[in-house]
């Protein structure tokens, strides 16, 4: 976790609201020791049947029991019928039936909580976004960056301190259940903790003011601030990393891209009307497509191209001279962390000596380290494998719910290992990935 | 050569489905070849041995350029001409044992392919010979190729070659049963066994609690893992295998029997294989150097796992191993509708872009451990010993 300071509690305690569940801080004592009793009931119920004493435990083990029977989808053989809480128990068994058992620690995706009462204390603006992030409406982490940090520009222009507290002490305690709520719709990207992270030490500087800054004035100054995060970090780090990547577009290139990235777009197309010849592969994959949104803009601004699925890579990578990939953020061993697939373009492209160039923002750059791709992830929507681009074939996995040794996985990101990055183009110049950490410092 | 007419209609038949792609997959064109030429084997007129081998030839020929992806079909065609050329030596041998010193007439002829350029000449000669003798209608020479110098065995390079000369006399009248007998059971029966051939050294290669990663659909590789699964408990992931699904259907099929499986998308390949203990791909061929052609996305999963030092394994029948050496892998691909990947109804966006959708894939044989066959298994490196021993050198190229 990154988050630091106060709001970590509150975070995790909007997690577990957002799970269905009332967080036991907000419970009345009396809630408390009914809940706990209720355990104790369930747990002296579990071991007189022999199970084991935790109820992850005892779901799991009933889980493997279910392996066995031959229908899972009917009630009737699930638990023992004599357990009070029968129904309940099944519901969290199948549930948790077609979970990828080694990904357990990741969130599964979640629906935000609509429930008006709820959420009645945060900012409308707020609630509007987690819809879209939670829908998949918004994605890519700039967009997703931009957008957090204007709404947070918004609410902090509109809040109004109560009478005991001056705005600069007080706007930390009001945007904290603001962040809970976004975490709690979709789990947050790398780029947006840090970015969260630097707007809360701008907070804090501004408490510390001496003398205190009126409530005008500290407001002003973390709207200003905020604005002048998006132009300089975002903005015209995207406008510099254009430039920068400039250098390495030539004619006759045939780049090879993944998915999409705004930042890549963006250098596509302005190399183009800087009039250099090129051809561009587009690599896309089920079920997300995002490729089709930046084939779609590159063949409008006239650009030859080519599209293929991932697992076509193979077949064009021959006549490729350049891979240009975007980041969802740069780890501090130099590692990648970019929309799943990214990996394995940056893998075959390596293997065949083309050099790959990676576009990212420092304020991407974030003080995490991870080897594999499982530690921290994200997990999609799994009904989305189900989706099939030919409609007139019924898809075998349509029933896949009711086969009870079936899993779908849809995972969302992973990691690139710096062995196969060439060169990172951001907007202080080109880089080794390898010196991730050092650009990090800088900006700390 | 003319086939009958019944016949003749049955190939036509045959070569348009292969032409139009109605018939995919190893296994069914290798069936319906091997009965095809059971029938062109019993149903034509010939009086001797070459005259069959010209007409299998002829039509392996035809039914191989209708569908040059297909590499299934070439490989029974030669295999049935080994069995044919077997059979012709194998009754020489039977024929000399019998009429031993009646056949003086005769030039010599050595059952081993080793032997010098001048009596294989003479094979062909008195074959030649034979059929003029017969008062068959004209028909082209076989090509002459310059005379391939092999060893069948290390142990042959000790052999007094003068000494194996057999005399040789042609009666083909008994070799047609002979020859039925041979495809029937060789290669007819055999297809039906290399299933269980290679599922059962599943438990040779999978041991408890493993982590199986395999793509796209084959049947060979279902019943591997099946096999399995009865003895020991493992989990398999599937990669869905984009656009076609295949692997979907694989993995529904796995659920069905009892394997937990799990269905990964193909771009999360690289992200999960730092789990995955062992890789099993199917094949659709196996070529000369140890490489293979696969359904796509076999690649990336072969290369994905040399880069975690992931074991792969290739289930594969002996039919599919073809003497064929890529020169050039996208000789071996074929492209198939793009509709899949990026559909027809964004006609304004399809006009404009190149879409490609190919069908198979091509690993190359530095990426694969070990081939399962249905004989036993063996590396890539040793493959190219197992299609000498399954096709004749003359056979090579049809």
């Amino acid at each position: 976790m990154i988050i630091v300071g106060p709001s970590h509690d509150t975070a995790q305690g909007g997690h577990q609201a957002a799970g269905g569940r009332k967080s036991l801080k907000d419970m009345t004592k009396a809630e408390r020791r009914a809940l706990q009793e209720q355990k104790v009931k369930e747990k002296q119920g579990r071991m007189a049947a022999g199970l084991p004493g935790s109820a992850k435990k005892a779901s799991e083990q009933e889980a493997h029991k279910k392996v066995n029977s031959p229908k899972i989808g009917s009630t009737s053989n699930l638990a023992q019928p004599t357990a009070p809480d029968a129904g309940k128990q099944a519901k969290k068994q199948q549930n948790k039936l077609n979970e990828v058992p080694w990904l357990s620690h990741l969130d599964p995706p979640k629906k935000p909580n609509t429930a008006s009462n709820t959420n009645r204390d945060l900012h409308p603006a707020i609630l509007a976004l987690g819809l879209r992030f939670a829908e998949h409406k918004m994605v890519g982490s700039n967009a997703r960056c931009v957008a957090m940090l204007t709404i947070f520009a918004k609410i902090i222009r509109d809040h109004k301190p109560p009478s005991d507290a001056s705005f600069s002490r007080h706007i930390q305690k009001y945007l904290d259940p603001h962040i809970a709520y976004l975490l709690s719709v979709r789990p947050m990207s790398l780029s947006m903790r840090e970015c969260i992270r630097w707007l809360k030490k701008e907070i804090s500087e501004i408490v510390e003011e001496d003398p205190p800054l009126t409530d005008e004035v500290a407001r002003n100054r973390l709207v200003e601030r905020i604005e002048h995060f998006i132009k300089e970090r975002i903005t015209m780090a995207d406008t510099l990393i254009v430039e920068n990547g400039m250098q390495k577009i030539q004619n006759g290139d045939v780049i090879l891209t993944y998915a999409k990235s705004s930042v890549v777009e963006a250098l596509l197309l302005e190399a183009k009307r800087s009039g250099y010849e090129f051809r561009v592969i587009v690599v896309d994959s089920r079920p997300m497509f995002e490729g089709k949104h930046l084939l779609r803009r590159l063949v409008s601004a006239g650009i030859e191209c080519s599209y293929v699925l991932l697992s076509s890579l193979y077949v064009v990578l021959n006549t490729v001279t350049k891979v240009i990939l975007g980041a969802h953020a740069l780890l501090n061993n130099g590692a990648v962390y970019s929309r799943i697939g990214t990996a394995m373009v940056a893998m075959a492209a390596s293997d065949k000596q083309i050099p790959v160039i990676v576009c990212c923002e420092t304020y991407k750059f974030v003080n995490r380290t991870q080897v594999d791709s499982l530690v921290l992830n994200e997990m999609g929507n799994a009904d989305e494998l189900v989706k099939s681009s030919i409609p007139s074939n019924t898809n075998p996995l349509s029933n896949w719910r009711d086969l009870p040794n079936l899993r779908l996985l849809n995972l969302l990101y992973d990691v690139t290992p710096s062995k196969h990055i060439t060169l990172v183009v951001t907007e202080v110049g080109l880089i080794p990935c390898t010196s991730a950490p050092v650009i990090w410092r800088e900006y700390k | 050569m003319v086939l009958s007419k019944a016949l003749e209609s049955q190939v036509e038949d045959f070569i348009s489905r292969l032409k139009r792609r109605q018939i995919v997959g190893s296994y069914e064109v290798a069936k319906e070849t091997a009965i095809i030429l059971r029938q062109v084997v019993s149903t034509t007129r010939w009086s001797d041995a070459s005259v069959l081998v010209h007409v299998i030839t002829d039509l392996g020929r035809r039914l191989v350029a209708a569908q040059p992806k297909e590499l299934a079909v070439g490989n029974i065609v030669r295999r049935v001409l080994k069995i044919i050329r077997e059979v012709v030596r194998g009754e020489l041998e039977t024929d000399d044992i019998m009429n031993s010193g009646t056949s003086e007439d005769s030039d010599g002829f050595s059952q081993d392919s080793e032997d010098d350029a001048d009596s294989d000449r003479e094979f062909k000669s008195i074959l030649a010979q034979d059929t003029e003798d017969t008062d068959h209608t004209p028909r082209p020479e076989i090509p002459q190729r310059p005379k391939l110098q092999t060893e069948s065995s290390m142990f042959n390079l000790l052999v007094d070659k003068n000494s194996e000369d057999i005399d040789y006399s042609a009666k083909s009248y008994n070799m047609k049963p002979l020859i039925i007998q041979e495809i029937n059971e060789e290669i007819i029966a055999d297809l039906e066994t290399v299933y269980k051939g290679i599922a059962d050294q599943a438990l040779e290669h999978i041991h408890a609690n493993e982590v199986i990663m395999t793509i796209g659909y084959s049947r060979t590789v279902k019943d591997f893992l099946t096999k399995a699964a009865a003895k020991r408990s493992f989990q398999v992931i599937v990669a869905e295998t984009s656009p076609t699904l295949q692997g979907q259907a694989m993995a529904a099929s796995l659920a069905e029997v009892g394997i937990e499986t799990t269905v990964i998308t193909d771009s999360a390949i690289h992200a999960v294989m730092s789990r995955v203990n062992k890789v099993v791909l199917g094949a659709h061929a196996v070529l000369a150097n140890g490489g293979l052609v696969a359904v796509t996305g076999s690649q990336m999963v072969a290369a994905a796992a040399k880069h975690h030092t992931t074991p792969v394994l290739v289930c594969t029948a002996l039919y599919k191993l073809s003497p064929l050496f890529p020169y050039d892998v996208d000789l071996f691909n074929v492209c198939v509708t793009p509709e899949h990947v990026l559909s027809f109804n964004e006609g304004t966006l399809i006009d404009k872009v190149n879409v490609l959708n190919p069908y198979y894939d091509f690993v190359a044989p530095e990426l694969v451990n070990l081939f399962v066959h249905n004989l036993g298994s063996a590396p890539p490196s040793y493959v190219y010993r197992l299609i000498n021993d399954n096709y004749d050198l003359e056979d090579t190229t049809l």
